[in-house]
């Protein structure tokens, strides 16, 4: 028996298992049976080993060189290194869809160790879809795209990796991006969870949040992946070509980010709760296609993806999908109603939805001109494609705006902001917006797009680094150094700084795109040795070829001095490489040197002998930024969705029945000569919490006794204060921009009294609520802070 | 949910019924976003759209468009068609399809992979007669999913 055989008989028995999965887990469901419900929870378990079983036959069977089985004979040979080998498993269709199906189900195995803390309704659904998906999946690699079928004869060697990924790019990039399309599986069962039960509560919220963060985060890392890739061996300047592949992986990513705004309004405010139900299906569905559209051969892509058997198998599941989720939907319809209302278009909430708009409409006109040659065949039955300009076009005016609204957004107020508070948020960015437009012109920069776009970038840099700064001031005000006090910063509001830092990497990524686009600079020579190519103030000398073998590789390369200044900087190497049995297939060695934030990014065109070479040369400004804003962006994600013990303390308090615990914001407070905590009346929601929990850290400090710590709130005009914001955001790390804290205020007995729930006029910026004695019950000290949201 | 602070009690339970539509300022921003959306995709789907055609398609055409506007044709490279000129960095070559041929004269950087045999798809303009002067030559890779398989 070979371990292809092994693997088949794992695949069987995982289908097996996924078949009992689902059916047990459902009966557990509308049976309220505890024991079926950990039934199903075992049985998930199982199928993610013997999906392990079957990776590891898979992995094994290349490894031990089995080039019987068609797969490892098709991607692997005798030559490659071992770390190629490994990544083979997933560089193959048959491979790649046992790779989604592992992922999945580790994921699943993930969900069921940490379901604990999640609604026990939910658990047997989310269940039961993750397996659902997963039956599909095996039944594709068990029927149509095995990859433990074996050859009739058993060759000598193998074909080997396709060289343009032999890289060390390959070796990451896929499983990631493949990763990312499966990862939005988990929130996909949240949302079938929720439509079934109708438990759309804050603790479903938090968890359909946390898992779509990390799904963001996974589709993030694999497009920069793929971007960095693209720029490093392709050699055509770019990084980025707007190809029906790279649409379909960037779709799912437009709407799980529109997803991650608008369920902050869901969780604040209670509403668009259809809304975000409908994004997290879009992005399951838009992955789904993603999926499908690189293996059906559909569109015509550069890529140029084999079509294959599964096309149909994928449009199928596509379908089902589809009509299974609207069939969901309109059942749910009626418990989804909002809570609240909407009120102003100048508030958080009105810049969420605009920032929604805005990514559907990209997300609209991406999948418009991906899916284009299909409609106007269909249309006009005569076949159509658009290509990067329209996208840029169209994408580039509509991110303009979507970044200006990011620095706008934190500088209002939920519900309604004045427009006093407005503007004078507004001053620092608007001045460094200002600036930058006077500035650039005058530097010789008179693309009116360019500067459009710098500028807007560095309105919201301004804003971003603003917000950054008011909160380091505060805490410095209470003692910390301003470095210890940036870092708590992250530490304790991660939700709402680790977004914060996601901005700032886009704006970044935003100004690596203009400048890399609109500036740069591209030129073609063909070389002798000592002649020089001038571009953009550097001098390439060129001095010759070389050549040279390495085991399973031929390697040219051209050697070339650049100059800069008079000076010279460096040699550089561009070359191409000659795989044995893909001799007819060259991969380029593409030379990036990076000055400042400018890449010389040099490509050998084609060589004679020794002393001939054409090169293409291309300045690149800027570039740099985009992975330096890529790296950001991933880096505040993480930070978003990192887990912390503070967070689940406070939400404990929000979301725990259990009244006689005792608070995380009370507790410190109760300790010890502390001050008193006070908030502002119409300011219930995150600010105060905390604020709260921010005055309660400061316990150290002392004020003196008739004096509290204080809340100082921007408070929104209007009648907005009597229905205070419901408590919705634990651990404060969303809160409103427009607070800050003031030590030591004075303090006032008449609203603290009236601060008891009993609505204040918000003329008042700052009161103070007595500290919680403990003569007060537990119960009343809940129901001034505690949201008792659902039970 | 209900809010944090006790409240009065007719605050607290709102009939459904009673719910206003969305604010007429959310329509109307709502409606400019759309508006905006749906004008810049149309305005650049007429500007930017490029016919695509098969090499057959493109000498069986009648159309006035096939001569007049920019167009994408895909076919494969003819055999031993192949001629590149280094100083003029033009490389020139017969593209076929369904028995028809097209000659096609390209300048700029060659993709690795191209090679006779391979599908590549030129775009530019074609008076209807001598070659085509493409103005980007875009080849297939074979595929991410399938390794070629040796000759």
């Amino acid at each position: 028996m070979y371990f292809s055989d092994l693997g088949t008989i794992a695949l069987i028995l995982a289908l097996g298992f996924a078949i009992y999965t689902v059916v047990v887990g459902i009966l557990g469901a509308t049976r309220a049976s505890a024991p079926l419900v950990t039934s199903a929870r075992r049985s998930a378990l199982v199928v993610t080993f013997f999906l392990l079983t079957a990776s590891a036959s898979l992995i094994i069977s290349f490894l031990i060189h089995d080039f019987g089985v068609s797969y490892v004979q098709q991607e692997s040979n005798l030559a490659m290194p071992w770390y190629f080998i490994l990544s083979a498993f997933y560089g193959g269709q048959e491979g790649s869809l046992l790779y989604w199906a592992l992922m999945l189900s580790i994921f699943s195995a993930i969900f069921v160790f940490t379901s604990r803390r999640v609604h026990t309704a939910l658990v047997p659904y989310v269940v039961a879809t993750l397996m659902a998906i997963e039956i599909f999946f095996l039944i594709v690699l068990i029927t149509a795209s095995n990859p433990f079928v074996r050859l009739p004869v058993t060759p000598a060697d193998g074909i080997g990796l396709n060289p343009l990924l032999m890289d060390p790019g390959m070796l990451v990039h896929p499983p990631m991006l493949l990763m990312g399309y499966m990862s939005f599986s988990v929130p996909f069962a949240f949302a079938v969870a929720a439509m079934i039960t109708g438990k759309l509560d804050s603790g479903w919220l938090r968890s359909i949040r946390r898992w779509t963060l990390a799904a963001w985060s996974i589709q993030t890392t694999g497009l920069l992946l793929g971007a960095w890739w693209a720029y490093h061996v392709l050699g055509w300047g770019g990084y980025w070509g707007w190809d029906p592949v790279e649409n379909a992986a960037l779709l799912p990513w437009l709407t799980a980010t529109a997803f991650l705004h608008s369920t902050m309004v869901q969780e604040r405010r209670g509403m668009l709760k259809v809304w975000n139900l409908g994004l997290v299906i879009a992005s399951f569905a838009l992955s789904i296609f993603g999926t499908f559209e690189v293996r059906s051969g559909i569109i015509s892509s550069v890529h140029s993806f084999a079509y294959s058997a599964v096309g149909p198998y994928f449009l199928a599941f596509l379908a089902i999908i589809i009509v299974f989720s609207i069939g969901l939907f309109l059942f749910s319809l009626p418990r989804l109603h909002p809570e609240q209302e909407f009120d102003s278009v100048i508030s958080r909430e009105g810049v969420f939805l605009l920032n929604n708009l805005l990514l559907l409409g990209v997300a609209f006109a991406t999948f418009w001109g991906t899916i284009f040659p299909l409609i106007s065949a269909a249309l006009r039955r005569q076949t159509m494609t658009v290509g990067p300009p329209f996208y840029n076009h169209v994408n580039g005016p509509l991110f303009i705006i979507l970044i200006l609204a990011m620095g706008v957004g934190p500088l209002l107020a939920w519900r309604r902001t004045s427009s006093r508070v407005l503007w004078r948020n507004l001053a620092v960015p608007a001045s460094a917006a200002a600036a930058c437009a006077i500035v650039l012109p005058l530097a010789g920069i008179s693309d009116i797009w360019a500067n459009i776009g710098f500028a807007v970038c560095s309105f919201t840099a301004g804003a971003i680094v603003y917000e950054f700064w008011r909160g380091m001031r505060v805490r410095h005000s209470h003692g910390e150094p301003y470095f210890l006090a940036f870092n708590m910063l992250i530490a304790r509001y991660r939700r709402r700084y680790g977004g914060y830092l996601v901005h700032l990497g886009l704006v970044l990524l935003a100004i690596g795109v203009i400048g890399s686009n609109l500036f740069q600079i591209e030129r073609d020579a063909v070389l002798t040795p000592g002649q020089q190519l001038n571009i953009a103030g550097y001098q390439l000398i060129y001095l010759g070829n070389i050549g040279y073998q390495t085991p399973g590789v031929n390697t040219v390369t051209a050697q070339l001095q650049i100059w800069r200044d008079g000076s010279l900087q460096r040699y550089i190497y561009p070359g191409r490489q000659f795989y044995l049995h893909f001799d007819n297939q060259p991969t380029s060695m593409i030379s990036v040197t990076t000055f400042g934030l400018t890449d010389v990014y040099v490509f050998l065109d084609n060589w004679q002998g020794a002393s001939s070479a054409t090169i293409r040369v291309f300045i690149n400004p800027l570039v740099p930024l985009v992975w330096l804003g890529g790296l950001l962006m991933l880096i505040g994600g993480i930070t978003c969705w990192w887990p912390d013990r503070r967070s689940r303390a406070g939400s404990r308090f929000i979301t725990d029945p259990d009244l006689s615990r005792p608070s995380a914001i009370y507790r410190p407070v109760a300790e010890g000569n502390i001050p008193t905590p006070s908030i502002a009346p119409n300011k219930t929601d995150a600010d105060t919490v905390g604020a709260l929990s921010e005055a309660a850290t400061q316990s150290g400090d002392t004020c003196p006794p008739d004096r509290v710590l204080c809340v100082k709130s921007f408070a929104p005009t209007g009648g907005a204060a009597n229905v205070p914001t419901p408590l919705a955001d634990p651990d404060g790390t969303d809160s409103v921009g427009a607070s800050e804290i003031l030590r030591c205020a004075q303090d006032d007995s008449a609203e603290q009294r009236r601060s008891l729930g009993i609505p204040v006029p918000q003329t008042g910026c700052c009161v103070s609520i007595p500290r919680p004695s403990p003569q007060r019950s537990e119960a009343e000290r809940v129901s001034i802070l505690r949201p008792a949201g659902e039970e | 949910m209900q809010p944090a602070l006790t409240i009065p009690k007719e605050e607290q339970s709102q009939p459904p019924l009673r719910r206003k539509r969305l604010p007429l300022s959310f329509i109307i921003a709502g409606l400019a976003i759309l508006g905006a959306v749906g004008y810049l995709v149309y305005a650049n789907t007429q500007a930017n759209a490029v016919y695509y055609l098969t090499v057959s398609e493109l000498k069986n055409c009648t159309s006035a468009f096939c001569t007049t506007q920019s167009v994408r044709v895909a076919g494969i490279v003819q055999a031993g068609s192949i001629v590149r000129d280094d100083q003029k960095q033009t490389v020139s070559f017969v593209m076929t399809d369904s028995g028809k041929s097209l000659p096609v004269v390209y300048s700029g950087i060659v993709p690795d992979i191209f090679q006779p045999g391979i599908t590549v798809v030129v775009e530019g303009h074609y008076t209807g007669h001598g070659p085509f002067q493409a103005q980007t030559l875009l080849t297939k890779c074979p595929s991410k999913f399938q390794s070629t398989v040796k000759s």
